[in-house]
C-alpha cells in the first residue's frame, strides 16, 4: 500500500504534447478518479503509472521510491484493463494465480489466495474455466481477481466498466466501490463517465488536454466547480450556461435581455464582474407560482424519469434543461415561470471560464 | 426470375469446368509421375502412354537395390528437421520481436534473403564452407537451408504474434513477467496452431530444396532430391526408377498438407481477424 506522487510530469509523442507539466498526490489508501473526455491524457497517465508508457520528463514515486525507470514488473502494482486482458490459455484459477507464481509463493498459500479472492468475487464455480466461457460481467470478476489476489501497492482501474451493460455496470460499480473500503489500497480509476467517477471516489481529477482542471472531492467537484468545463462535464443532464450582464443594477440575460433573479451574493459578483456566463443545473430551477418572479418559458420536449421530470426548452438563443417535479405533469407547448434556486447559481469569467468567486 | 436462376446455373456449370480444368492442369503430372512409377521399364517412355497396364514395383525395387536411397531419405531428414528446428530457434523470437517493437524492416530483410535466388548465396558461401572445411558436412546443409526456413517461420508468425490483444502481454507485464517469459508463457501457447504451420511449412519448403544440396553436399549427405538427379544419366536415363524416387521424395509433403490441411488454411490466416 502506498501514495502515489506525480511532479512536474511530461509525456510527449514525438512532437505532441500529451500531458504537460502536471503535479498530482494521490494519498495512501485513496481512491482517485481521472474523468474527463476522450483524449484528454487520463488512460496515458494512468499508464505512465503501470510504467506501461515511459515519462517524458518529471518525476513518478509510488511511496517513497522514485519508480521512473522501474519496469512495470517490478512495480508491483496491479492492473485491470478495459478488455479484461485475461490469458486466453488460461483456466480462471492460472489466470488468477500466474503472479503469485512468478514471485515464487508457496503453492499453499497461492491456493488460499486465489480462492478467498474468489469467494470475495462470487467467481468459485468458474475457477476451471476458460476466459471464453464466461460472460463479460465474469470475465471482469476475473479480472479484479487476478488483481486482488497479488495484495498490491496500488490498484489502477482502465475504464473496466465499458464493457458491461447498463445494470451490470452499476452492479459492478457498487462491487468495486465496496471492495475498496473492504481492501483499503490506493486505488486510481480512469474513465469518461462521470456517474462512475462521482459514485466512487474518494477525490475526482478532472482532465482536459492534459491538463488538471480540478482536483477535489465529488461533492466539491458538483458544487463547486473550479471552471466552465468542470460545470459542464460534471453533472447529467449538464449544467445550463447563459451569457449574463449586469444592466440597472439588475442582471439580464445578454440574449433577449430578461431579467433573472439573483441571489445577493451572486448578483453582487456580477455587479463586479459586470457581464459573465451564468451557470444554472438542471435541478437548481424553481418553478415559480408568481409569473413576475421567474423566467417564461415553453415547454418543447418532456422526459419523465419516474423520480423526476426533464423539461427542454429554448432561453437567450440557445437549448436548456430544468429538472422539475414529476407531478407538476408539464406538457409540450405549456407555458412555465421558472427561478433559480438561491445559492445554486454559478458565475464564470466570460473570456476564460474561471469560476468568478 | 427464370433468367437468373438460368444464369445462376450457367456460372456453377462455368464453376465447375474452371476447378476441373485447374485440377487436371495441377494433378496431371502427380498422377503420370505414381502411374508411371509402377509400370515396367519398358512401358515408361512408351508412346502413346499406356493407360492399362499391369502394376509392378519393379522400380522400387530397382531403386533400393541400384542406390543408397534410405542413406539419402536419411540425409534428406536430418537437414530438413535440422533447418526445421533452427528456424524455429531463431523465428519464433525473431517473429516476437519484430511485433512486440513494431520495428518490421529485420523481418523485410529475411523476406528479402528468401526472394533472392539461391545462386546468389551458392557461391560465397561454397568458397566460405570450403575455407573451413564443411562441404559436405551436415551442418553446412542445415545451416543453409536456413536460409529456407528463417523467413517462412517469421512471416508465419507475425500475423499469429500481431493477433493477441496488446493488453494481454501489458497484463503480463504487469503481473511481473519479463519480455522472454511474456514470449514463451503467454504468447507462445497462444500462436501454437501457427508454430506448427510454419514447422510444416519450413519442413516442405527445405524439403523440397534443390540447389544447396547440390553443391554443398558429398557422397555421403547427399539429400533425395539431389540424388535423384544423378539418375538422369549422360548416356542413358532411368525413367522407372526416377518416377519411383520422384514419388517417394514427394510422399511427405503431400501427407504433411492433406493431414493439416484444414488447419494449413486457418493458421495462415491467423491474426487476420481478432477473436
Amino acid at each position: 500500500m502506498a501514495s502515489i506522487s506525480i511532479r512536474n510530469l511530461t509525456k510527449r509523442y514525438g512532437n505532441f504534447t500529451v500531458i504537460p507539466d502536471l503535479n498530482l498526490e494521490i494519498a495512501d489508501h485513496e481512491f482517485v478518479v481521472f474523468v474527463g473526455p476522450s483524449g484528454c491524457g487520463k488512460s496515458t497517465l494512468l499508464r505512465i503509472i503501470a510504467g506501461l508508457e515511459p515519462i517524458s520528463s518529471g518525476d513518478l514515486y509510488i511511496g517513497d521510491k522514485r519508480v521512473n525507470g522501474v519496469q512495470a514488473a517490478q512495480r508491483d502494482i496491479a492492473m485491470v484493463f478495459q478488455d479484461y486482458a485475461l490469458y486466453p490459455h488460461m483456466r480462471v484459477y492460472d489466470n488468477m494465480s500466474f503472479a503469485l507464481e512468478l514471485r515464487g509463493t508457496p503453492r499453499a498459500e497461492i491456493d488460499a489466495r486465489v480462492k478467498r479472492a474468489a469467494a470475495l468475487l462470487h467467481i468459485e464455480p468458474y475457477l476451471d474455466r476458460k476466459p471464453k466461457e464466461l460472460s463479460g460481467g465474469q470475465r471482469q470478476r476475473v479480472a479484479m481477481g487476478r488483481a486482488i489476489v497479488r495484495n498490491p501497492k496500488a490498484f489502477l482501474f482502465d475504464e473496466p466498466l465499458s464493457n458491461l451493460d447498463a445494470k451490470l455496470r452499476g452492479q459492478v460499480r457498487a462491487e468495486i466501490k465496496a471492495l475498496s473500503q473492504e481492501l483499503k489500497t490506493t486505488m486510481v480509476f480512469v474513465t469518461h463517465d462521470q456517474i462512475e467517477a462521482m459514485t466512487m471516489a474518494d477525490r475526482i481529477v478532472v482532465l482536459q488536454s492534459g491538463t488538471i482542471q480540478q482536483y477535489d472531492t465529488p461533492e466539491t467537484v458538483y458544487e463547486r466547480p473550479a471552471n466552465q468545463f468542470v460545470a459542464g462535464f460534471i453533472g447529467s443532464p449538464a449544467m445550463n450556461f447563459f451569457p449574463v450582464e449586469w444592466r440597472q443594477e439588475q442582471a439580464v440575460l445578454s440574449q433577449g435581455g430578461t431579467v433573472v433573479a439573483l441571489d445577493g451574493e451572486t448578483a453582487g459578483r456580477l455587479s463586479k464582474a459586470g457581464n459573465a456566463v451564468l451557470g444554472i443545473r438542471p435541478e437548481h430551477f424553481a418553478v415559480a407560482t408568481d409569473a413576475a418572479d421567474g423566467i417564461a418559458i415553453d415547454v418543447k420536449l418532456v422526459e419523465p424519469l419516474g423520480s423526476d421530470t426533464l423539461i427542454h426548452f429554448d432561453l437567450a438563443g440557445g437549448p436548456a434543461i430544468a429538472r422539475v417535479d414529476p407531478a407538476l405533469r408539464p406538457k409540450v407547448g405549456d407555458r412555465i415561470n421558472l427561478r433559480p434556486q438561491p445559492g445554486k447559481t454559478h458565475l464564470f469569467d466570460a473570456t476564460n471560464g474561471q469560476v468568478l468567486r | 426470375m427464370t433468367d437468373a436462376a438460368d444464369t445462376d446455373r450457367w456460372i456453377r456449370r462455368l464453376n465447375l469446368v474452371q476447378l476441373v480444368l485447374a485440377g487436371l492442369l495441377i494433378m496431371a503430372p502427380t498422377v503420370w509421375m505414381v502411374l508411371s512409377s509402377f509400370k515396367p521399364s519398358f512401358e515408361v517412355t512408351a508412346y502413346p502412354p499406356t493407360l492399362v497396364f499391369t502394376p509392378t514395383l519393379e522400380n522400387y525395387v530397382e531403386l533400393t537395390r541400384t542406390t543408397p536411397f534410405l542413406s539419402y531419405a536419411l540425409n534428406s531428414l536430418i537437414v530438413t528437421v535440422g533447418s526445421t528446428a533452427l528456424g524455429l530457434l531463431f523465428g519464433i523470437p525473431a517473429a516476437f520481436a519484430v511485433s512486440w517493437t513494431r520495428i518490421s524492416w529485420p523481418a523485410i530483410l529475411t523476406l528479402a534473403a528468401r526472394m533472392a535466388p539461391g545462386t546468389l548465396f551458392l557461391l560465397p558461401w561454397y568458397v566460405m564452407f570450403r575455407q573451413v572445411g564443411m562441404i559436405g558436412s551436415y551442418t553446412a546443409l542445415i545451416l543453409s537451408h536456413a536460409v529456407i526456413t528463417l523467413p517462412i517461420v517469421i512471416w508465419v508468425l507475425l500475423p499469429s504474434f500481431d493477433g493477441i490483444p496488446r493488453s494481454v502481454f501489458e497484463a503480463a507485464q504487469v503481473d511481473g513477467c519479463s519480455v522472454t517469459r511474456i514470449l514463451w508463457r503467454i504468447a507462445l501457447p497462444l500462436v501454437a496452431s501457427g508454430v506448427a504451420v510454419s514447422a510444416i511449412l519450413a519442413f516442405v519448403f527445405s524439403w523440397n530444396y534443390f540447389l544447396f544440396a547440390l553443391v554443398l553436399s558429398n557422397g555421403d549427405t547427399k539429400t533425395l532430391i539431389a540424388a535423384a538427379f544423378n539418375f538422369i544419366g549422360e548416356g542413358s536415363t532411368q525413367w522407372g526408377a526416377l518416377m519411383a524416387a520422384a514419388t517417394l521424395i514427394a510422399l511427405p509433403p503431400l501427407v504433411l498438407a492433406a493431414l493439416v490441411q484444414r488447419w494449413l488454411v486457418s493458421g495462415l490466416t491467423l491474426g487476420a481477424v481478432k477473436g
